[in-house]
């Protein structure tokens, strides 16, 4: 495999920001899930529960509710007062109609889906009806009336006389007439709405309990409280062959370590996220039909997509947050040492830049090119590309003005390896081939969408002679790019799971491509077909372990000496693929370190196979090659974002 | 027996009254005490007062003076009108300083608001709501709220206001506040609110430090919190120490050479 040096990068100080609410879609199985900085999130469950798109957040927005409604349209609505519908094919926010009765509180829909009801502060509830462009706004409830609405409103009464007012967080009703409410004691109370009365009452935490959600066929509903502990209730029987039914307590879940601000009820699985910023997914053992690895607790805390963008010819990495940019010059030594050695560092990581960008929205993906002179990122309404000249050890930065305007909004941007070109992917669906040169950047050419139909997040890749551009994003496949002669080369077939990583492999220019259910491919694209080794690798089948893992592959990169070298990471490993080793079957050991010296040259080649991987390094965000004998890797270890977030529930132990 | 003091006369009595409002003494006032307990005079005349006030027990027999009336009662109606051009004197003092004060507020606060001209000219442009062209140097036309437009709709109900500036050669800028503010701050007593109610006093809430130590305290060989040192503590002294040693050595190489 070779040796390498390995910085250790662990200065990246990535803080997600809390989940706030979850709506879940049964008919196509995605969950919408908006945090508190404004960014929604769409995950598709059923492709290993892979981020498949997302909003970006905007410093006005408090969203406190988001539902889903009839024909997959997708709606939030917030302290600002608005209501929000989301364009899922253009990735941006088709349009926010003020409610005009101040915040909003909550949200629901009908049943049916056709309609939208929304608690306001000023106390009324609101009906708006939804037709095929906007919604219209239909009639408006007094306090008094609202017992017409179903589903759930989260109110702000006031009620009990403890030393705190007692506040309700959750109110759900269900169609025999029982309204379920979770307050702020801790407490998870029954009522009957014909007669006003409460019915049952279960004490089941010290601390606030947040938040509700009931199954669809109503028979259990789960809460999250503010301990980090979510809860199952389930309509039980009361003996074994009565018809009598009660609410019973079943489980318990400790999953998160502060509030569970939301919770959502699937048929089969509990989902659950808060200000720990941790989604997770917990499917029902007695729900699940085939009890395989499918079945088993996810946790979603690390990105899906690379955040971070190395220049490898000087040795630097941008780190993209939600409203600056980071630009840092790692550190160098001159120390060597053996297998396993730290070696001290005679020149510290240098933090050069830091680039806050203007107005209140956050920024969707940025990059630098590989000879570092050229940084671009983009927000939802802007586009911004700046030079950089350094001088000794001194850096100076000169903003492009006079952006055009089909460069507002990039999904996606990237330099190419000699720096000349910037390829951006806009919302729109076209992408977009500008040539730089100097200080100044001249259009070239657009590539316009296929049928008209754009969605999932793009991915870009290109080669590194710079005649091959391949794009992801469209449900027809990857389209591959000629650069020189502008046009459409070839489509790799259409794969029923999402696109979770792209590359194309210097010499060969072989595209290989990593899918969210953890299958690699690999595409030549000269010869416009599979290479032989991915086809053997189809037929053989990966691993059983390798296509259980939870995380998505996020990068690949290459050795540029080694051709039959692939190199692939995602959150808890990294690997290095030799294609001219033999392939594991299931009976192989996947994960086998280096075998210690002392054993026989037999065995060593026995279990010796093409998937060499390693986890020293993990929690990784960011892992690649900087020369022939130097890798990088960022790591984000789970201890620091957490000494970041905000202060949990205290907890009592004994002995302490 | 016990022997009596001489009392003293009663119409001098109502010139002791006047005394004991409590005047300051002026020499006719102690005149006329030495008057009152020396001997009997008459008039207005001003002996020469007795300074020794103990004078005035049994060893001094001689009569009174005699004073009369009309003497005592001048002095008394002096000293009435005295007292009341005092009081007067210092009415009318407070009532021009509470006079001052007003006018000063009044001043400030007339200060605080635009001039006149201008208000009049922005309550009329207000109602005709002109758009001016933006070559003229004197007006100028705003659009409030750029942002809005970057929210990427145009059938939002945009809150364009075409506000006008006045300027009479100046290069300032009026401009209306419209419910912007009031959604903002609706907006965030509402944030403020959940964040009360979450993170406000009442609540149970630890630091992180201290959730995170928990672990570490129950091990079977108890571990240290997981964020030890307080970094922040005594910087200015660490700061002066460094510097102290810095001078230091520079004195020393100084003192080797």
């Amino acid at each position: 495999m070779g040796e390498f040096k390995v910085h250790r990068v662990r200065f990246f100080n990535y803080v997600p920001s809390g989940i706030r609410c979850v709506a879940y879609n049964n008919q196509s199985n995605r969950l919408a899930v908006s945090r508190t900085d404004g960014t929604v999130e769409i995950y598709n469950l059923s492709a290993n529960y892979f981020q498949e798109k997302f909003f970006p957040g905007h410093e006005s927005r408090a969203t406190e509710a988001l539902c889903w409604a009839e024909g997959q349209r997708l709606f939030s609505a917030g302290l600002n007062g608005e209501i929000m519908e989301y364009d899922l094919q253009a990735l941006n926010i088709k349009y926010a109609m003020d409610a005009f009765g101040g915040p909003i509180w909550s949200m629901a829909a009908s049943p049916s889906g056709s309609q939208l009801l929304v608690g306001c502060e000023d106390g009324s509830v609101k009906l708006f009806q939804i037709t095929p462009d906007k919604i219209q706004f239909e009639r408006n409830f007094d306090r008094q009336k609202s017992s017409a609405v179903h589903k759930m409103i989260v109110d702000r009464q006031y009620m009990g006389a403890s030393k705190r007012k007692c506040i309700v967080w959750g109110v759900a009703f269900l169609s025999d007439g029982t309204v379920i409410s979770v307050d702020s004691a801790g407490k998870v109370q029954f009522w009957d709405s014909a007669t006003g009365t409460l019915v049952k009452s279960h004490l089941i935490a010290n601390a606030d309990v947040q938040s509700i959600a009931v199954a669809d066929q109503e028979d259990s509903f789960v809460v999250g409280t503010a301990e980090g502990t979510v809860f199952h209730f389930q309509l039980v029987p009361v003996t074994s062959n009565s018809n009598e039914k009660q609410w019973v307590r079943t489980k318990p879940f400790q999953h998160h370590t502060h509030d569970v601000r939301t919770v959502a009820h699937s048929p089969t699985a509990l989902i659950s996220g808060g200000t720990d910023t941790h989604l997770v997914i917990r499917p029902l053992m007695e729900k699940v039909e085939v009890k395989n690895y499918d079945a088993a607790l996810r946790k979603i805390t690390f990105p899906h997509r690379c955040l971070i963008s190395c220049s490898k010819k000087r040795q630097l990495l941008l780190f993209q947050f939600a409203h600056h940019l980071e630009l840092w010059r790692l550190g160098s030594t001159v120390a060597t040492g053996k297998n396993g050695d730290t070696l001290p560092l005679s020149k510290n990581a240098d933090h050069l830049l830091h680039l806050k960008t203007k107005g209140p929205e956050n920024i969707i993906c940025s990059c630098i090119s590989p000879c570092g002179s050229w940084i671009a990122y983009s927000t939802v309404s802007r586009f911004f590309l700046y030079r950089l000249n350094y001088e000794h050890d001194n850096i100076s930065l000169k903003r492009v003005s006079k952006m055009p305007a089909f460069l507002r909004c990039a999904l996606q941007i990237l330099f190419s390896e000699d720096s000349t070109k910037l390829f951006v992917a806009s919302n729109q669906g076209a992408l977009h081939i500008v040539q730089l040169s100097g200080g100044s950047f001249k259009h070239l050419h657009a590539f316009q969408p296929q049928s008209g139909t754009v969605e999932a997040m793009c991915l870009l890749a290109v080669s590194p002679d710079g005649h091959w551009l391949a794009a992801s994003g469209t449900s027809a496949g990857v389209h591959v790019y000629d650069v020189k002669q502008l046009k459409l080369h070839c489509t790799v077939p259409a794969y029923n799971f999402p696109v979770t990583a792209m590359a194309i492999a210097p010499n060969t220019n072989n595209l290989v491509i990593a899918h969210s259910d953890q299958q690699v491919f690999e595409y030549s694209i000269p010869d416009k077909q599979y290479t032989d080794w991915s086809r053997t690798v189809q037929k053989q089948g990966f691993h059983h372990l390798w296509l259980q893992r939870d995380t998505p592959i996020t990068h690949i990169s290459f050795h540029p000496k080694r051709p039959m070298h692939i190199l692939l990471h995602d959150a808890y490993m990294f690997c290095i693929i030799d294609k001219s080793l033999p392939l594991p079957n299931d009976k192989t050991l996947l994960y086998n370190p280096f075998p210690p010296t002392n054993e026989s040259d037999v065995v060593r080649r026995r279990t010796a196979h093409a998937f060499k991987i390693s986890k020293i390094y993990k929690p990784l965000l960011f892992m690649d090659l900087l020369d022939e004998r130097t890798l990088v890797a960022v790591e984000r270890p789970l201890d620091d974002i957490i000494a970041q977030l905000p202060p949990p529930i205290k907890k009592k132990k004994f002995g302490t | 027996m016990v022997q009596l003091r001489p009392r003293a006369s009663r119409a001098p009595a109502s010139a002791e009254a006047m005394v004991d409002e409590g005047q300051p003494a002026s020499e006719e006032e102690e005149a006329e005490h030495g008057l009152l307990l020396g001997q009997p005079s008459s008039g207005a005349a001003a002996e020469p007062l007795e300074e020794d006030e103990e004078g005035d027990d049994e060893f001094d027999d001689e009569a009174p003076e005699e004073l009369t009336f009309a003497s005592a009662q001048a002095e008394a109606r002096e000293e009435e009108r005295r007292v009341r051009e005092t009081v007067r004197r210092d009415k009318t003092l407070l009532k021009e300083k509470r006079k001052r004060r007003e006018e000063l507020f009044i001043e400030q606060k007339k200060r605080k608001l635009l001039p006149d001209t201008i208000l009049e000219k922005l309550t009329t442009a207000s109602q005709t709501n002109i758009k001016k062209s933006p070559g003229k140097a004197k007006e100028v036309n705003l659009q409030k709220k750029n942002e809005d437009c970057e929210k990427g709709n145009d059938s939002k109900k945009v809150k364009v206001q075409k506000v006008q500036s006045v300027s009479q050669n100046k290069s300032y800028l009026a401009v209306r506040l419209k419910d912007q503010d009031l959604r903002d701050s609706r907006q965030q007593a509402a944030q403020a609110f959940i964040h009360n109610s979450l993170y406000g006093p009442g609540t149970n809430r630890t630091t992180v430090n201290k959730f995170l130590s928990l672990a570490n305290k129950r091990l079977p060989v108890k571990r240290a919190a997981v964020q030890f040192l307080n970094n922040a503590w005594g910087i200015q002294k660490k700061q002066n120490a460094k510097r102290f040693k810095r001078r230091w050595m520079v004195r020393k190489m100084k003192t080797k050479k």
